[in-house]
């Protein structure tokens, strides 16, 4: 499938992915929606990175084929991989900033590469800066800066140039509760501007208490895909909602979730 | 690629070049000495051919004549010589000039001459070819042409010499060309590597950027200004080098001479391009840019 459906934004479509003899990600189907947050939820090694990657197209799957916006993986040349990266924003576990940059300087970049005039740099990075609640550190360098500041200038850094797509890759593995509720919290509010979000952690726990929709994945494999999220799935276990909000992957014929 | 870009990346090269110092200034001593080794092989090849161009000029056929030929018929030689597209001087020597200037070379020993009655020295030509027919085939065929004349004795103009400059020319060409790519190669690697220890440095900051969504050419143009602006500096720094030790040879080597000014323009741009050369060669190996 070269286009995705309406109001989709990933389409993942029987992607399997081995390196040398390992297995990676085995015929994984996944479709995010325009404006969707998913949790990817799996241990480690499970293939969440990957499966992200994919997206991202720093990897290329070894069958099927992944589809972002109007990106095919199968068709992609080289040289449109920074244009596709444009439209993507993508925040990671260890941050990844430039550490002899200023704040303001590690969320300009993104919009520097893409040729934005520095006066319309400068207004949208203080209007982000002051979103995330870091306008007063903006001149400051990423070391100074606590854990969880340094990834609220990683999600500005994602998100200044209003992407259609967030990836976070554990974005919270190295933060205490507290501030993993933050972060999250703030991952919600860029979600609800419109954003769809897919947000990967091996965390079961840290998943529980939110009603989006949860993509299990276990070996490479999707095992489950609840829509409305665990806390949801709990509600139905005791009999709150009438709605069943499990569906194993393939049993109804469907892949992804409508939301 | 829009100014506003090109502006930011060029600061943003200065400002890493700023940032990291140490790193920056041990690259200009490594390019300095690398390129050094280039700058003495262009002061030497530059000498060498100086010196093998004034051979060449010198060289001179001389083409004696007869005594009897009357001076008229001598005139129109002399003429018809100068029309010849292969000549570019004719100086005609008379038989008194001739036995002047052997009597002059003699010096102290002049007094031998005394017991001469008559000049057996014989009036001649000195011609000088143009540049593009002094060689070997050339200078044979226009001594033969010559020789074939009535009015002349004999043509001489030095033939083993001559046979000899070619075969050593030639083959100093050929050595010279070899020993250049291998000097200008070496110098690339060299510089590539040098590049390297930056680009390892800054590994990190590649990555984001290349997630971030930057082009190739955003990510490698920083660098090629670097490695060029670094490779420029150290070019002035071998030049100063290479003066120094031209200097202190001067006493051994008299006619050595340093470079023109348009070689050494040429010798700083050819450096700022290896530079930006080696920095691209190094994103490439070590990025797969």
């Amino acid at each position: 499938m070269d286009v995705l459906e309406p109001r989709k934004v990933i389409g993942i479509y029987h992607v399997s992915k081995k390196y040398d003899d390992r297995v990676v990600l085995r015929d994984v189907n996944l479709q995010v929606g325009n404006g969707e947050f998913v949790f990817l939820v799996g241990p480690s090694g499970a293939g969440k990175s990957t499966l992200l990657r994919m997206i991202y197209m720093e990897e290329t799957p070894n069958e099927g084929q992944v589809v972002v916006g109007s990106f095919v993986s199968t068709s992609l040349k080289r040289r449109q991989i920074p244009h596709l990266r444009r439209k993507i924003g993508i925040v990671f576990q260890d941050f990844k900033l430039l550490e002899d940059r200023s704040v303001f300087e590690n969320v300009a970049i993104t919009m520097r590469v893409a040729g934005t005039p520095n006066a319309e740099i400068k207004k949208r990075v203080m209007q982000v800066l002051t979103q995330v609640g870091l306008y007063h550190k903006r001149y400051d360098r990423p070391v100074t800066l606590s854990g969880g500041e340094q990834q609220r200038v990683a999600i500005a850094r994602a998100v200044v140039n209003t992407p259609e797509i967030l990836l976070a890759d554990e974005p919270t593995g190295n933060l205490d509760p507290e501030v993993t509720k933050d972060i999250i919290q703030l991952l919600f509010r860029i979600n609800s501007a419109g954003t769809a979000v897919l947000m990967a952690t091996h965390n079961h726990e840290l998943v529980r208490n939110y009603a989006q929709r949860i993509v299990f994945l276990r070996d490479g494999t999707i095992e489950e895909d609840l829509r409305l999220g665990l806390a949801a799935f709990t509600k139905d276990r005791l009999g709150l909602s009438e709605q069943p909000v499990t569906r194993p992957l393939g049993a109804s014929g469907e892949r992804g979730e409508t939301h | 690629m829009k100014g506003h870009q090109i502006n930011y990346l060029v600061s943003e090269a200065f400002n890493t070049l700023g940032r990291h110092k140490a790193v920056t200034f041990l690259s200009v001593v490594i390019m300095s000495l690398t390129l050094l080794v280039l700058a003495v092989f262009l002061l030497a090849t530059d000498n060498v051919l100086t010196f093998l161009d004034r051979a060449r000029r010198e060289m001179t056929v001389f083409v004696y004549l007869r005594d009897d030929v009357p001076r008229g018929v001598l005139d129109g030689e002399y003429q018809r010589l100068l029309k010849m597209g292969e000549v570019e001087t004719v100086v005609f020597i008379s038989k008194e000039q001739a036995m002047a200037e052997f009597r002059e070379e003699l010096g102290d020993e002049r007094s031998i001459l005394e017991v001469l009655e008559t000049n057996p020295l014989p009036a001649s030509f000195r011609v000088t070819l143009r540049n593009e027919y002094r060689k070997k085939e050339a200078i044979e065929r226009f001594a033969g042409a010559m020789r074939a004349s009535p009015t002349v004795e004999e043509v001489s103009y030095g033939k083993e010499f001559i046979e000899q400059f070619s075969t050593v020319s030639r083959g100093f060409l050929y050595v010279d060309l070899v020993l250049g790519i291998i000097v200008i190669l070496s110098s690339v690697f060299i510089i590539s590597n040098t590049v390297r220890l930056t680009i390892l440095s800054r590994q990190k900051s590649i990555e984001v950027l290349k997630l971030v969504g930057a082009t190739n050419r955003f990510i490698t143009m920083p660098f090629m200004i670097e490695g060029a602006f670094q490779a420029g500096v150290a070019s002035l720094v071998s030049l100063g080098l290479l003066f120094g030790i031209y200097a202190l040879t001067r006493g051994l080597l008299p006619d050595l001479a340093f470079l023109k000014p348009g070689k050494i323009t040429l010798y700083v741009i050819t450096c700022v391009l290896l530079g930006s050369i080696g920095s691209l060669a190094s994103l490439r190996r070590h990025l797969k840019l």
